[in-house]
Order: C-alpha cells, then structure tokens, then sequence
C-alpha cells in the first residue's frame, strides 16, 4: 500500500507556473499527484522519485468539448488529470520527450493567449464585482448612521485593490517573462 | 478580408502557417502535429494547448472550418478565406526569401 499525503497550498489567479512547478517538484521528491479539491487540498501518493512535466491550462473552450480537448492532449503524449475553477491539469513524464523540455505551448503568442483567457475568465467576474462594492459603499454615505458598513465596504474595497495590483504586477511579469525569452 | 483578419494573420505564426497549410486537405489536429515534424524533420513539434488555441481561434474567426468528427478528433478543412490569408502569407514569405537570396 503506498503511502499518501495531502498538502495544503493556496495560489492566486496568476501563479499557475508556480503551481506547476510545486507539482513537478513533488513528483521528483517522490510524491505522485492524484487530486484537488475545491477546497485547495493537494493528494500524493507515494511514487518513484521521476521527472515529470506538469502544465495547466485555462481554457473554456476546451472545457465545453472535454472529450476532443483531451483527445489532443492524450494524442500528443499529455495525461490529463483534473479540472479546477477552470484550470486544466495535465502531465507527461521527461523521458517520453525527444530531447529537452517540451511544454503544452510552443509559441509566445498561445502563452499569451493562455494569459487573456484566464484575465477573461477569472478577473473579469471579480472586477464586476469589485464595481458593484464601489456602488454599494457610496449607497451607504447617503444613508446615516451607518459607519460600519462604510468601513466594511472600505475594508473590501482596499483588500481587492491590493488583490488586482498583486493580479497586476504578475500578469505583467508574466508577459515579460515570455517575451524575453 | 476585413482589416481585423489582416491585422491578426498578416504575418501570422508558424504554427498558424502550418495550419492553414496542412489544411488545404481535410485533418484534424493531431495529424496536422505528425505532419510538420515531417516536413520539418521533427525540428518543429507543435504541441497540444498550442494547436487547440489556434484551431479553435481560427474556427471561429472563418480561417477553417468543422467537417465531421472521427474517434473524438475534430476534422477541419480551410475555407475560402483562409485560402486568401494562407496566400498572401505565401506572397509575402516569397519575397521575403527572394530578398533574403539576392542580398545575401
């Protein structure tokens, strides 16, 4: 029987590459990915140590025709493993490479691509309703005796400001990582 | 052709070249893959993210479109106005090779 773990990691909208890269590492210290779940808990089982490539992907349209979308990945050698809030999850071990790191891009454009489609899909639902707490809050200044809530919707309004700068500086340090390269 | 179709495909990517090259038969996109490492004695490998991406995009921009489908691969063939992109792109890599010879 082999051993299990599970570890608790959170990562932001932006940090898939540094997702992929705790995934692979686990893998090379020996601990297999099997699951996430919806609450950010990583299971591992026990493996021989190996290096493995780990990608993730963020596209809806592939997620609306799961079977095709697979079957390229699969076809070109790809095990795909999960989905999680729009991710997609998928591996391949090193020595199935001819030679050399192969990723799931080949092209800056489709890395950037990758980029506007997660600022689409996962950004965009949290600025609207970044708006709408703007909205709210001023709603409040016209009614009296409400301070508190004032305060709260001021408290929401910088913790997400801080958010989309952070969101900000690393889709920007992303974009340049890829264009140096 | 709509100033939007030039500005995205004129000049396109290697990977979109081969697409629309390929094309000109029907294929799906895992053939289209094994086809350029051929052509290209495996210097080019297009990978998986990369070609569903370009697939789906130029599906939806008109460049290609769906024929049937064959063991869960979608079969794509060009169309009319991907044939006009494809040749303008050929256009402009032949006078690029032209030039590249005679100043060379």
């Amino acid at each position: 029987m082999n051993r299990k773990k599970t570890v608790l990691r959170y990562f932001t909208i932006a940090d898939w590459k540094k997702e992929e890269e705790f995934l692979a590492k686990m893998h090379r210290d020996g601990w297999k990915f099997t699951s996430l779940n919806f609450i950010g808990i990583y299971h591992f089982t026990e493996c021989e140590p190996d290096n493995v490539v780990y990608q993730l992907d963020f596209n809806p349209d592939g997620m609306a025709h799961k079977d095709e979308y697979v079957k390229m990945f699969s076809d070109c050698g790809w095990e795909y493993l999960q989905d999680y809030v729009g991710y997609s999850y998928f591996r391949k071990p090193v020595s199935q490479m001819n030679g050399g790191d192969e990723e799931i891009f080949c092209d800056d454009e489709s890395r950037i691509e990758m980029m506007k489609r997660v600022f689409k899909g996962r950004l965009i639902p949290l600025i609207i309703l970044y708006v709408y707490f703007i909205l709210a809050f001023f709603l409040t200044l016209n009614t009296p005796n409400s301070p508190v809530l004032s305060a709260f919707y001021v408290f929401v309004l910088l913790t997400y400001s801080a958010m989309f700068l952070s969101f900000g500086l690393k889709f920007y340090a992303y974009y340049k990582d890829v264009k140096n390269k | 052709m709509d100033a939007h179709i030039k500005k995205v495909y004129v000049p396109m990517t290697e990977t979109g070249f081969y697409i629309l090259l390929c094309l000109r038969q029907e294929a799906h996109g895992y053939s289209i893959v094994q086809k350029v490492q051929e052509l290209t004695n495996g210097e080019i490998k297009l990978t998986p993210g990369t070609m569903y991406g370009s697939l789906s995009k130029m599906e939806k921009d008109g460049l290609i479109h769906f024929v049937r489908e064959e063991d869960k691969r979608k079969i794509y063939i060009i169309t009319d106005l991907g044939k006009e992109v494809l040749n303008l792109e050929m256009k402009r890599i032949e006078r690029l090779y032209k030039n590249m010879t005679e100043v060379r």
